[in-house]
């Protein structure tokens, strides 16, 4: 009894931010010392489909943005992470790969940050992608560089021994073989690119208004009801992928 | 078999190693005074600006010490949940729901930090419903505070799912159960079988994710820079508004921030990793 009492309060605790973010967004007026807002409303879900306020302009832009990167990393990293598994120095490669994390995003943008402007991407779409590209690209080399085991080796080995070209080794064997950990791989960087803030606002230099931008000019102006609304729909994404498959936000090409 | 991979490797380096060499080599020149805005030659004047400022150090300090507590915290919570209940996490609907967490961005969990734990938070609101406080100046400063106490509890909450899961797992794939079954037959007492067995062996293979997890919060930005404060900053906060900043002046001790950053954390991941694998 008491076991499952603390299971249920333990869940109930583990959904508490998204009840609030959703009781905010619905709100109107939250005067100290109230708990609840003084008047619950659709407005501000109205809000998103009107063109003036712009957040419907930012989820379409931050699905852009992220489908934009997810779609051509999965590949290249799918393809590129192959040689750097199979080769003598994986180790020292796949350490490379970590540095952009080990650095943090946000220094690696201050960083590069007088490339993208030189060259005309700053403050630009693409310019944004670019640079997400940079993150997001050795993650998924990480990624599958679980996946080129000796089993897909010897499955290379037996279509090349049965008269398979390599591209044929690609499109019948080793891409099915992969579909879910390319899934998987996919989501993953969608996600990244979704979630990212610090190196947008840097190379965007705050005119590429996706969804993280939108809640910190809401919180900036003080509008919590907005900032709520733009944070419940940067969360709705993944939640979608949660009841999908869990693997989808949280999980390698090893299935680890 | 003949692997030919030049052209995946040169992709590899132009993408994930190029823009980090030129980006960092940009820095260095910057911040010697070699190129940029104002710059009059090669000049140690910006390095020593900073690396002679306590402000640079205290924010280092800082960065370092929400990490650390952050993480030692998300461990131990992790570590007790799922050594406490190792089946629960893996089937059932806490195996689902303790995901969620996973869902949030920083940004918005630090946005829901603040307005839980704030002066005019929900909170302080229970605390005045409660009749615990008369007003909200009443509320202590848990966020925008001295001790980071926002900060860490955003980021504590964002890992210790993770750890829980990953903990979950590891507790099935190391056949941590069998362990414990094998202890007690040998007389540990059950603290004795945890304690002992279960949990060096969960913290041995995680001991490298706990390790980047950690330089990952110390390099943080979204959660510092809506929960911190500017009197205690964490590094890259700093680093970012001193290249933002009007004076152009600043902007070659923003990259050697981000270079000594750079330099520190690698400095760090090679010791504490390479140990572990010295270890074995």
């Amino acid at each position: 009894m008491a076991g499952r009492f603390l299971k249920y309060a333990f869940i109930a605790l583990l959904l508490f931010p998204f009840a609030f973010l959703l009781m905010l967004s619905f709100g109107r007026g939250w005067g100290y010392p109230h708990v609840f807002p003084e008047q619950w409303t659709l407005e501000n879900w109205r809000f998103i489909l009107e063109s003036q306020a712009g957040l419907g302009h930012s989820v379409l832009l931050s699905l852009l943005v992220s489908l934009g990167v997810a779609v051509p990393v999965t590949l290249a990293s799918f393809w590129v992470s192959r040689a750097v598994s199979y080769s003598p120095y994986r180790r020292r490669w796949l350490v490379l790969a970590y540095l952009p994390y080990v650095l943090a995003p946000v220094v690696l943008a201050a960083c590069l940050q007088a490339f993208f402007f030189r060259g005309g991407l700053s403050g630009k779409v693409w310019g944004v992608m670019a640079a997400q590209l940079f993150i997001t690209f050795p993650y998924g080399v990480i990624f599958f560089s679980g996946f080129w085991n000796r089993r897909m080796q010897a499955m290379e080995q037996l279509v090349a021994t049965l008269g398979g070209s390599r591209a044929q080794a690609y499109i019948r064997v080793l891409i099915p073989v992969a579909r879910e950990a390319l899934m998987t791989c996919f989501f993953q960087i969608f996600l990244i690119s979704w979630f990212e803030y610090g190196l947008t606002t840097l190379i965007g230099v705050g005119k590429v208004q996706t969804l993280t931008l939108k809640v910190f000019q809401y919180v900036n102006e003080a509008n919590i009801f907005l900032a709520a609304l733009a944070g419940c729909l940067l969360v709705l994404p993944p939640v979608v992928l949660l009841w999908l498959n869990r693997r989808y936000v949280f999980s390698g090409a090893g299935g680890r | 078999m003949a692997i030919k991979p030049s052209l995946p490797l040169a992709l590899f380096l132009a993408l994930a190693v190029l823009p980090l060499l030129l980006g960092l080599g940009y820095a260095l020149a910057y911040s010697l005074g070699i190129i940029g805005y104002g710059a009059e030659g090669l000049t140690l004047a910006h390095w020593r600006a900073v690396l002679g400022s306590a402000y640079f150090w205290r924010t280092l300090a800082f960065s370092f010490y929400i990490a650390l507590v952050t993480i030692s915290l998300a461990v131990g919570v992790a570590m007790a949940l799922a050594v406490a209940w190792p089946r629960a996490f893996r089937r059932g609907s806490l195996s689902l729901f303790i995901y969620f967490p996973l869902a949030i961005p920083a940004i918005v969990m630090a946005f829901f930090i603040f307005q839980l734990l704030s002066g005019g938070g929900l909170v302080s609101r229970l605390s005045w419903q409660a009749g615990l406080i008369s007003g909200l100046e009443q509320f202590p400063g848990l966020v925008n505070d001295r001790w980071g106490i926002g900060i860490i509890l955003a980021h504590f909450l964002m890992a210790a799912p993770f750890f829980t899961i990953l903990f979950a797992r590891l507790y099935a794939s190391e056949r941590a159960e069998a362990l414990v079954l094998l202890a007690r037959t040998l007389g540990a007492g059950p603290r004795q079988a945890a304690f002992r067995v279960v949990v060096p062996v969960l913290l041995r293979r995680v001991f490298p994710t706990i390790v980047l997890y950690g330089l990952f919060v110390m390099g943080a930005y979204e959660a510092p820079l809506l929960l911190g404060r500017q009197t205690s900053q964490m590094v890259s906060v700093l680093a970012v508004q001193k290249l933002q900043r009007f004076n152009l002046g600043d902007i070659p001790q923003a990259y050697v921030i981000c270079l000594a950053y750079a330099a520190i954390v690698l400095t760090l991941a090679a010791w504490l990793l390479g140990r572990e694998r010295a270890r074995g």
